[in-house]
């Protein structure tokens, strides 16, 4: 009798232990989804991209360090080379087949003949060359 | 009585679980809420992009202190290209290149006389300046102080607005 009752209890408490873990783990995966998700990262890059541009003078080669967003693209099936892509002065940051955020920028830097930018050998960032 | 008792216990002990569930789903709401709103709502740069707009104009009048020689050639129609500037905008929400505009002042420091003044992009959105709220255009003001090679002195005042608003907030 008393044997059935300490099983019973203990059946209890790995019941109520196990679905507090589920719990846990759920709320930390939705939170990890939210804060690394593509639509999130790719606006924080565009942004900062447009904002890195705005301050840039001539001469300047600048690194951004975009490792998360590489490798979530990567996951995506999207290659290093296609996430930034830079039309007159509007830059847009492309993680997944659908998605991709565009903003613009007031410094008329003329990418594509007096400023460059590309991937780093390590594939971990982007370089912009400002002419 | 004995049982009574024992019977007693483990109804209370149902209450804390059920009372312990309603807890962690009231934990799990309120951080999915606050991670939503969080993370649902933009980042708002148009004061940095406000801040660095003056700061460029500013580079584009005055160098190491002078101000620039022919800063009373550079007007509306000229002003874009002689400082190396952009109001293109993304198509987006109905934006035709409008979501910026800036006004740029001379003043003679000892009389106080304005001598020079232009302005470019959306001058509309100046009415909202003293408007507050999120919802709204940025508006930034900044002032310098320069000379030019003959000692006069002279005031420049740079009102920049950005609006983006839809991107933004």
């Amino acid at each position: 009798m008393l044997k059935k009752k300490k099983a019973n209890i203990i059946t209890e408490n790995i019941i109520f232990l196990i679905l507090n873990l589920t719990f846990i783990t759920i709320l930390i995966l939705f939170l990890f989804s939210k804060t690394s998700n593509e639509s999130v990262l790719e606006e924080k890059y565009a942004k900062k991209i447009a904002l890195l541009l705005d301050a840039a003078e001539p001469g300047m080669i600048i690194f951004l360090d975009m490792k998360d967003a590489i490798d979530l693209a990567k996951k995506n099936g999207i290659k290093a080379e296609e996430i930034v892509k830079i039309n007159k002065n509007i830059v847009t940051v492309k993680l997944s087949e659908d998605g991709g955020y565009s903003y613009s920028f007031f410094n008329n830097l003329d990418f594509g003949e007096k400023s460059n930018f590309y991937v780093n050998e390590e594939k971990t960032g982007f370089v912009f060359v400002i002419g | 009585m004995k049982k009574l008792k024992i019977g007693n216990k483990k109804g209370a002990e149902k209450i804390i679980s059920v009372y312990w569930f309603a807890m962690l789903f009231i934990v799990a709401a309120s951080l999915v809420y606050i991670v939503s709103v969080f993370y649902g709502k933009p980042y708002d740069i148009r004061k940095i992009e406000a801040d660095f707009l003056a700061d460029k104009i500013a580079s584009c009048f005055s160098k190491n202190g002078f101000i620039k020689e022919d800063f009373s050639q550079i007007n509306s129609n000229n002003f874009l290209d002689r400082c190396s500037l952009t109001f293109d905008t993304e198509d987006s929400f109905g934006w035709k290149n409008d979501q910026y505009y800036i006004e740029t002042n001379f003043y003679d420091l000892n009389s106080g006389n304005l001598i020079h003044s232009l302005n470019q992009g959306n001058p509309s959105l100046k009415n909202f300046c003293n408007i507050k709220g999120e919802n709204f255009p940025v508006c930034l003001e900044k002032t310098l102080y320069t000379i030019d090679k003959q000692n006069n002195q002279y005031q420049i005042k740079i009102l920049s607005i950005v609006r983006k608003t839809e991107k933004n907030v």
